[in-house]
């Protein structure tokens, strides 16, 4: 298939990038957080759109389609008469710039949430106004593990452009991968040099190299059956002893979807609304009773992962609920490392297998 | 703003008109919806789920007790419990209350023709086999005998209490009520002991009956055993889930048990069902 690239110099991809916001976009882009960490930022600055950076944000950029927190409604009553307001919707284009493969294939994660039938309004509105960018990795961190769950520091999916800055050359590789993405461009494609076979290879090869500097093992392919059996396996006590419960692996990770609802105010006037919410914490599953069906943290720890590793891709082709950026291995205070716990899960449940068919007692 | 779409997560208004004391924390709210065009296009079936909102308090799941027969209003049976609960007791006649659902699958009644059906219900769990019970009392000559037993910790605990003579003049319905050792009151003329021991030395034929079982989660695994016991087949056991919910529609992730969402793909569940979930409801 004939590939839809074109190769543009700084000034090109700067003079187009950054007149999405004057175009009426409004447009997300990695910058400097209030403490100094890269966060995705709502801004107008050219220079900020088009810069690029290393490595990736703390946080990852699910926010802007599934916000921390929103109002579903606000009521008010008087009498016995209530009246719901909804709050306003923006129609006004959004467009993601510098995702990483990994926070795009989050997005798509949440769509398969957040789509299904019936599809969530605000969630499918903010998502038909979106544009997602996304920007090669030209270096892996040390928490990285795309590639040890089926994703590529050069990966498309989720992306509707595609951006690699080619080596050190100033040249970038700007790919239509949608039609969205296609539209996005159509206003100056024209005027941009057509990509070459020898650009694809260019990027193909930069995206193997930082692969192969990721140094972390793949999971085994059947993942999924192997932790669907591991239920009862002494090891989730082992690695889910560290865990504190906090929940910052659950609110920094892309494709963490769950959520509460609450709401505040009185009786007279308030509103409802609809925060993040995690799996980590005791109250998540605690009925009004008192009984609790996950009262350990263990249990607790053990259902984000079946979750993300074995109950989603059973209905979802396989696909893993975990795309491999890395984020709940930096940010953990507990220092627990998701890649090597489900390795360790698996791992034990395939010793357990090999010795139940060679009739060893495991 | 698309102002005409029914969002999802927003519920439709509706009020209270009907308020029934159960037990001195038990009630039965009849609720009407606001709009009449809504009223008749609110159809569900037995087991379906509404999520009832108290605004300023937030919602709570709770079944629609009432057979789908009775278009037009739906009735909740709730204890208080929590926030919501505690919120939605303190509202009288008039007040109004959102609505969203009905949410959930349903019992298979059209299953069960020309069984024998025992009803089990412990406590609050009445609630949830009181509308499959007049679902099929309502088409009673399509099943075999009728078996009600109601459970409690003490005889004023009892759900529906009152139901039991207009039961029991129901050709071939039994009615069979259940109190704890100790909760029995002078002249109670009911059994007494737990639900499932009562019930495994009724003498029903386990092979012919389909058990439909509601209650705390303790009661429930007895159940599963003492049915085993009686030979009844694990699908032909139904209870329902009462995990924690939020969202009602699959999104939210508290429902979660296994590759299981208690909202979506229940709550109603066979002993088949629940033998290969996780044990985390």
């Amino acid at each position: 298939m004939e590939q839809a690239g074109w190769i543009l110099d700084e000034e090109q991809w700067k003079a187009w990038a950054g007149s999405l916001p004057a175009s009426g976009c409004r447009v997300i882009a990695p910058a400097r957080g209030p403490r100094g960490e890269a966060a995705f930022t709502k801004t107008d600055d050219a220079d900020q759109i088009a810069r690029g950076y290393p490595g990736k944000t703390q946080m990852s950029p699910k926010e802007f389609l599934f916000p921390r927190s929103e109002t579903l409604f606000e009521f008010r009553l008087a009498g016995n008469t209530v009246t719901l307001v909804r709050p306003p919707r923006s129609d006004n284009k959004q467009v993601l710039i510098g995702l990483r493969p990994c926070d795009a294939a989050g997005l798509r994660r949440l769509d398969e949430v957040f789509l299904q039938d019936p599809a969530d309004e605000a969630y499918e509105h903010r998502r038909n106004q979106t544009v997602v960018i996304v920007e090669a990795c030209t270096e892996a961190t040390p928490s990285c593990f795309c590639t040890a769950v089926g994703g590529s520091p050069g990966g498309t999916e989720g992306a509707d452009l595609h951006v690699t800055r080619l080596g050190g050359s100033g040249r970038i590789l700007l790919r239509a991968i949608t039609q969205t993405g296609s539209e996005l461009a159509s206003a100056a494609s024209a005027s941009w040099a057509r990509a070459t076979e020898a650009d694809f290879a260019e990027a193909g090869d930069q995206a193997e190299a930082v692969s192969s500097s990721i140094r972390r093992q793949p999971l085994p392919a059947r993942t999924p059956e192997l932790l669907e059996g591991s239920f009862e396996a002494p090891e989730w006590e082992v690695v889910a002893s560290a865990c504190i419960g906090c929940g910052i692996c659950t609110y920094a990770c892309p494709s963490c979807s769950c959520f509460d609802i609450a709401d505040t105010g009185g009786a007279a006037c308030g509103s409802r609304c609809r925060s993040w919410d995690s799996c980590a914490f005791g109250e998540f599953t605690k009925h009004a009773s008192g009984h609790n069906p996950r009262p350990k943290q263990s249990a607790r720890y053990r259902q984000r992962l079946m979750h993300k590793f074995a109950y989603f891709p059973s209905q979802h082709a396989g696909q893993l609920m975990c795309v491999g950026c890395g984020r709940c291995i930096d940010l953990c205070p507990a220092g627990i490392d998701i890649h090597q716990a489900v390795l360790a899960l698996a791992g034990a449940a395939r010793a357990a297998h090999r010795g139940a068919d060679e009739g060893v007692p495991v | 703003m698309n102002a005409t779409a029914v969002e999802t997560l927003v519920p439709i208004l509706g009020s209270i008109t009907e308020v029934r004391e159960e037990t001195h924390d038990v009630r039965t709210l009849r609720l009407d919806l606001a709009d009449s065009e809504e009223a008749e296009s609110f159809t569900w079936r037995a087991g379906q789920f509404v999520m009832v909102s108290v605004f300023g308090a937030g919602e709570s799941a709770l079944t629609i007790t009432n057979p789908p027969a009775q278009k037009g209003f739906i009735e909740v049976t709730f204890r208080q419990m929590g926030t919501v609960t505690s919120a939605l007791r303190r509202l009288s006649e008039g007040e109004p209350v959102g609505l969203r659902g009905p949410y959930g699958n349903s019992f298979p009644v059209e299953e069960w023709r020309g069984r024998d059906i025992a009803f089990v219900g412990g406590g609050i769990g009445m609630a949830a086999v009181h509308a499959p019970l007049w679902d099929v009392l309502g088409n009673r000559e399509a099943y075999g005998e009728i078996t009600v037993m109601a459970g409690a910790k003490t005889v004023a605990d009892l759900v529906y209490r009152n139901e039991a003579g207009r039961l029991r003049d129901i050709p071939g319905v039994r009615v069979i009520q259940v109190v704890d050792p100790g909760g029995e009151e002078p002249g109670w003329d009911g059994e007494v002991g737990l639900i499932p021991q009562v019930f495994e030395r009724m003498g029903l034929s386990g092979r012919d009956t389909t058990v439909v079982v509601c209650g705390p989660p303790v009661m429930l695994g007895f159940m599963l055993q003492a049915t085993t016991r009686m030979g009844t087949p694990p699908s032909q056991v139904i209870t329902t889930l009462e995990n924690r919910m939020k969202c009602g529609v699959g999104y939210c992730g508290h429902c979660n048990v296994g590759e299981f969402m208690v909202c979506r793909d229940g709550p109603v569940v066979s002993g088949e069902v629940i033998s290969q979930l996780p044990n985390e409801f």
